[in-house]
């Protein structure tokens, strides 16, 4: 009895503990005067390299920017945007827990989204729920049609695996046709769901163009050493050497190519390619290598948008998913306003079906997805300027070959 | 020469690995500090070397000078005034490891803290001696082969120190016996206290080493405690050849598993290595039979 | 405590656990989020506890489980009724930890510590590889409708059935033989424990529950990939929040896990900045400030074992030998440390075992209890051939030992320490009960003390009651009069004697000559691994070959 008891009182020592540092965090309604605008990101953990690249500088910038204006427009009143901001330490379950933070207890009016496919894919379900509108800008998966089908509210923005690679193939078969290269291609890929599922679409995109794999390997995440590798994919001797590789890995490779004098015709590597901190480390080296992304680097709102974002945050954005970070904010900053009230469900269509003016130009939405975007870029005289796809506006010629590393 | 190919490349690579064990050995096999922090210190004197290449354009190979001493002071403060205390409560060697264990993983979350509140959650490398050297017809590089010749060296002199002076014999008693050591006059806490510090310099010397050619972010300091581990598990507790004849082992099967069989597999192949290691011989290849 | 106490606290307990189940329909999403966060590390610590916390193997294979089970859940889910795939999911983490159970179990340490990590590392990795080659995709998505209220209730059904599962295994003779065990895996199989076996059933008992949880957490995410499923901080934090509530009690965990899942939220939420610096430090002033985890600060209540088993030292007559020894040798590596060795005990008697230190007397007591198997040679209990089996199958037939080092389980009441020697004994017919032992070897005053707090003398008297609780046929002392003072040594002789006046049959290695010429009948002296004479002790105590053996000189 006296043990039973004991449990008990355990029991409610700990409800009371619990309860007690629950109310602590309770949080006040305002009238709206405000926009509150929450967001659970990876500071912690491993994916906080890519988050404190792509996104967190983005969202920063864009608060920054949009308070210096009075704030968003509602009606006929300029309301500022204020933060809330978690970690949610790179885990799927805290991530969710965070959405359903901001929306219950600091009742935000806006949520903006994860970094990573991971954690779009899990905090998915409940914003859909919640009827928040969920910009998953910084997810790439062949599911994004079916997902933006199955919950409404949520839009894709990076396209789609198979649009990357296909783009990657179509302009590789096009300097194929041309006589620039050969047939030989040799790729790596990482065995995480990105890795494959660019080197499948790639595999047969690569062959419907005629191309021929002599080296087509898989390597796993945290591998520390890439250069056997590397001296088996040199040995096919290919034309063109292509890696689906992720931030450090993708600086391995670059580094080891140039110790091994690899010197492939074309030498596409990423994601990372599109960091500052690759040009940052390979200087005049980085020049020929192709990447993930790219931007139309001429554009006057893109060089704009650089210039504010080195301002603010200290350092230049990536060249892939950074300026469509911020234009997604720019739509969400639209769509607000055309609706003219915080109505997320109107909100949510409105980004759906609406045209945008946005750094990246004017951006229209089909089914979910943004159907343009730039897969195929090109380190060129210090800019790392879009090549493919080839029928956008503002596709820059590839240079071939790849000048020999120095 | 394929075999050369493995085998030269494989080295390189264990080296790494040892290298950033060494410190390990010392820490948890003869302080008993079962450090979880250990990572975090390591990418630490990463960032440390980074900022005094890109802000100082001092060389990583100079910025040992300031980072290895600096390390083991922090070490042995930490030593002093947290660890200490802890050794001195636990009734066991078990109790010991469970609060050590329990103490760094906060230790952990400080560095880590520190380390995002300075650098962001970003990646950062640079380029420090990323030269080609080509030996018996491998291409190796520089910086990788730096990291090799100090494991060799500092494993070497660690292993002599231990071994053949008097301050390593009774560092060695102390691991075996900690309470058999207190017996025969050895100061325990002292040279538990220094031993943890000199780790921690080992740590240094393996986080500055690696700046030179890993690209890290302040979030990475878990896959290299964990790395360190493995290695100084397989080696045998507080054996610092063992350390350093099973990291370099580790380096030549990922290697030799990557050019001969598949890419994918390395990280199992090493894996199975530690486990199958570790089921022939429950104490690593060189640890003392259990009794 | 009175009545209306009593019925205050059971209407209050009544209604806390109506308030618990009832919880989503009162708590929005966020507290109910937070809820589940609670109950998903409470039942992974507390499952994990389950094996951990008595054992003291402290697991990192934890997420090993989990991710199997999720990742059952990520391939069965949508093609099979919901029931059959948490079936699924407990098959496969219970297959998983037979199979690997029975590889590492034997490691001990910090060599179980990392080895359970790089199994968990090691089968990621080979999910990836066979998701890479043979599935084509490493991520798997499940799409269902499992709304956070289900999600509660199946979370909170699961720690029912877990703290249902740990009550009774606390309460069942297996939860005794695992804290015995952990404190001493030595003594706990010369008590006749099957350690292995022991610890194999709760482990895969533990990964059941781990691996359930995955499959039952799996949903939520609507992706999962090795990384999600398989992240080693899952492991660290489960173990940090059982060992910082304190893993050796079955509610220890749950008070680990309520104060940091909200100590990490609070602290998310007020600094997302410094969280992790505030963290580390409010982390390491916890563990400064409670050194038994947060249970400690109720006096941490150990489960005692609640019924005495009746057990008792017999005495049977028998004409044939009771233990027959025939030429049984020992080498290690070349050295003969017992060579050729053949005697008989009868019943009732007191042998002696006598020889300069190193001549092999530990050993040969070594192999006849079943530390060490004899290199070749036969010995026999009552008929029973001892070769080749295990230790704790011979202390099941009646063969008790005491240790040269006297070996306690010392975090064990004394009551505990005799108990556990008792848990899988087979033979019936016993006639005193564990504290009729304690009494009869002068420790009737101490049942509740902790084992390692007894005096060396009270360690050693515990240690032959916890031998005698094995109701055996034949007790091996192994110098368990070394280090007395001589008015201890009186006592201990005369302890002995009123042993062997019960009948008890006994062997005794042993250096102090005056309990030999007073107890033995018969003695054996050994010298370099062989018998060099036997007979009565005055007797070849007079012997030159043995006064040389003693002198130390070659030249006998």
């Amino acid at each position: 009895m006296y043990s039973a008891n004991r449990r008990t009182l355990l029991r409610i020592t700990g409800l009371v503990a619990f309860a007690t540092a629950l109310g602590a965090f309770a949080s006040t309604a305002d009238a709206q005067e405000k926009i509150r605008i929450g967001y659970a990101i990876s500071k912690t953990g491993p994916y906080a390299g890519g988050a404190g690249i792509t996104t967190l500088p983005n969202y920063e910038l864009w608060v920054k920017d949009v308070n210096a204006t009075g704030g968003i427009k509602l009606g006929d009143k300029k309301l500022p945007i204020e933060v809330v901001e978690y970690d949610d330490r790179s885990s799927s379950e805290e991530a969710v827990k965070a959405i359903e933070r901001l929306a219950n207890q600091d009742k935000v009016d806006f949520i903006l989204s994860p970094w990573s496919t991971g954690l779009n894919l899990a905090v998915g379900p409940t914003l859909n729920r919640l009827g928040y509108p969920h910009l998953a800008v910084t997810s790439v998966t062949d599911k994004a049609p079916e997902l933006a089908k199955r919950w409404s509210n949520a839009t894709f923005w990076l396209g789609t695996s198979a649009q990357i690679s296909e783009a990657l193939a179509d302009l590789l078969g096009k300097l194929k046709s041309d006589g620039k290269i050969g047939a030989n291609v040799a790729m790596v890929s990482i065995a995480d769901q990105f890795g494959i599922e660019l080197s499948a679409a790639g595999r047969e995109a690569l062959k419907k163009h005629g191309f021929t794999l002599t080296y087509d390997k898989t390597y796993p995440m945290g591998a520390q050493d890439l250069q056997p590798l590397l001296k088996d994919a040199i040995a096919s001797n290919p034309d063109a050497f292509i890696a689906f590789s992720y931030p450090p890995d993708t600086i391995a490779l670059t580094e080891q190519a140039q110790l091994l004098k690899f010197n492939p015709k074309i030498f596409y590597v990423g994601v990372g390619t599109a960091f500052p901190l690759y040009k940052g480390k390979f200087a005049a080296n980085s020049d020929g290598v192709m990447g993930i992304g790219g931007w139309n680097a001429d554009s006057p709102q893109l060089k704009d948008y650089l210039a504010r974002h080195k301002a603010a945050t200290g350092k230049e954005p990536d060249r892939w998913a950074s300026s469509i970070t911020y234009a997604s904010l720019q739509v969400l900053q639209q769509a607000i306003e055309k609706v003219g009230k915080v109505d997320r469900a109107a909100v949510a269509a409105e980004i759906r079906s609406g045209t945008f003016d946005t750094i990246i130009g004017k951006v229209k939405l089909k089914d979910g997805l943004l159907q343009e975007v730039w897969s195929v870029g090109q380190w060129q005289n210090g800019e790392f300027y879009a090549l493919a796809p080839t029928s956008l506006p503002g596709a820059r010629a590839p240079v071939v070959p790849k000048a020999q590393w120095q | 020469m394929l075999l050369v190919d493995i085998v030269l490349p494989g080295l390189v690579l264990g080296g790494m690995y040892a290298l950033i064990a060494l410190g390990l050995t010392l820490q948890y096999g003869v302080a008993r500090i079962m450090n979880l922090s250990y990572g975090e210190s390591l990418v630490a004197a990463a960032f440390g070397a980074f900022s005094l290449y890109s802000g100082f354009g001092l060389s990583p190979l100079a910025a040992l000078l300031f980072a290895v001493p600096v390390a083991m002071a922090l070490n042995w403060l930490l030593y002093r005034f947290l660890l200490e205390r802890l050794m001195r409560r636990g009734k066991d060697r078990g109790a010991q490891e469970i609060d050590s264990i329990l103490v760094t993983f906060g230790v952990l979350f400080v560095i880590q803290g520190a380390m995002l509140v300075a650098f962001g959650g970003q990646y950062y490398s640079y380029s420090y001696l990323s030269i080609p050297v080509v030996v018996l017809g491998s291409t190796l590089a520089v910086n990788r082969l730096v990291a090799l010749l100090f494991a060799a060296l500092v494993g070497g002199a660690v292993y002599l120190a231990l071994t053949r002076t008097r301050i390593g014999t009774a560092v060695r008693a102390i691991a075996v016996d900690a309470n058999a050591a207190r017996l025969v006059g050895i100061d325990v806490a002292a040279l538990s206290g220094l031993a943890f510090a000199f780790g921690g310099g080992l740590v240094a010397v393996g986080g500055v080493l690696v700046s030179m050619f890993l690209t890290f972010n302040a979030a990475m300091g878990v896959v290299f405690t964990m790395k360190a581990l493995v290695v100084v598990i397989m080696g045998g507790v507080g054996n610092v050849m063992g350390a350093l004849v099973a990291g370099l082992l580790l380096g030549i099967v990922e290697t030799a598993v990557a050019r001969l069989v598949d890419p994918g597999l390395t990280l199992a192949a090493t894996y199975t290595l530690f486990l199958g290691v570790l089921l022939i011989k429950p104490t690593g290849l060189f640890g003392r039979a259990a009794s | 405590m009175t009545a209306p106490v009593r019925t205050l606290l059971w209407c209050a307990g009544v209604a806390l656990a109506a308030a618990i189940v009832a919880y989503p329909l009162y708590a929005n999403g966020y507290y109910l989020a937070l809820g589940i966060s609670v109950l998903y590390f409470t039942i992974l610590a507390t499952a994990w506890a389950m094996f951990s916390g008595p054992t003291r193997y402290i697991s990192l294979a934890t997420v090993a489980f989990f991710g199997l089970g999720a990742y059952t859940a990520a391939v069965l889910g949508e093609t099979m009724p919901w029931p059959v795939v948490l079936l699924a999911a407990a098959g496969v983490g219970a297959l998983t930890a037979v199979i690997t159970g029975l590889s590492t179990l034997r490691l001990s340490g910090i060599y179980f510590v990392i080895f359970s990590f790089g199994l968990a590392e090691l089968i990621r990795q080979l999910v990836i590889w066979y998701e890479v080659n043979i599935h084509k995709s490493v991520g798997r998505y499940l799409f269902s409708a499992v709304t956070q209220d289900i999600l509660y209730w199946q979370l909170l059904g699961l720690a029912a059935l877990v703290f249902l599962v740990g009550w009774l295994l606390g309460r069942s003779r297996y939860g005794l033989a695992l804290r015995a065990i952990g404190a001493d895996e030595t003594a706990a199989s010369h008590s006749g424990i099957d350690a292995t076996r022991v610890k194999l059933g709760v482990f895969v008992l533990s990964a059941t529950f781990i691996a359930m949880t995955g499959a039952v957490m799996a949903p939520r995410w609507t992706y999962i990939d090795p990384a999600i499923a398989f992240n080693p901080t899952i492991s660290f934090q489960v173990v940090i929040m059982a060992l910082l509530g304190g893993a050796g009690s079955l509610f220890g965990p749950v008070l680990g896990v309520i104060p940091l899942v909200l100590l990490f939220e609070v602290l998310t939420a007020t600094l997302p900045n410094h969280f992790s610096i505030v963290l580390g430090i409010v982390f390491v002033l916890i563990v400064m400030v409670l050194p038994n985890g947060v249970i400690g600060l109720f006096g941490a209540g150990r489960s005692r074992v609640p019924a005495e088993r009746r057990a008792a030292a017999s005495a049977r007559t028998m004409d044939a030998p009771l233990l027959g020894v025939e030429g049984v040798s020992k080498s290690f590596s070349g050295l003969r440390a017992v060579d050729d060795v053949s005697f008989t005990v009868a019943p009732g008697e007191i042998i002696g075992i006598i020889g300069p230190n190193g001549s092999g007397k530990t050993t040969l007591l070594n192999t006849l209890s079943g530390a060490l198997r004899p290199s070749s040679g036969t010995i026999r209990l009552g008929g029973t051939v001892l070769n080749g089996l295990r230790a704790h199958q011979i202390a099941r037939l009646g063969l008790a030992r005491t240790f040269q080092l006297v070996r306690v389980m010392p975090d064990m009441t004394v009551a505990e320490n005799v108990a556990a020697a008792r848990l899988f004994s087979t033979s019936g017919g016993s006639d005193a009960t564990g504290s009729e032992l304690l009494d009869l070897v002068g420790l009737g005053a101490m049942h509740e003390a902790p084992a390692g707090d007894l005096t060396y003398i009270d360690q050693k008297r515990l240690e032959l009651a916890r031998a005698l609780a094995l109701q055996p046929r034949l007790v091996l002392l192994d110098e368990w009069l070394a280090g007395l003072n001589p008015s201890e040594l009186e006592a201990g002789i005369a302890l002995i004697a009123k042993l062997r006046d019960r009948g008890l049959t006994i062997i005794m290695v042993e250096h102090v000559m005056d309990a030999i010429r007073a107890l033995c009948g018969h003695c054996i002296v050994m010298n370099a691994g062989s018998v060099i004479a036997r007979g009565a002790p005055d007797e070849v105590l007079t012997d030159p070959k043995v006064v040389a053996a003693y002198l130390g000189g070659e030249d006998a």
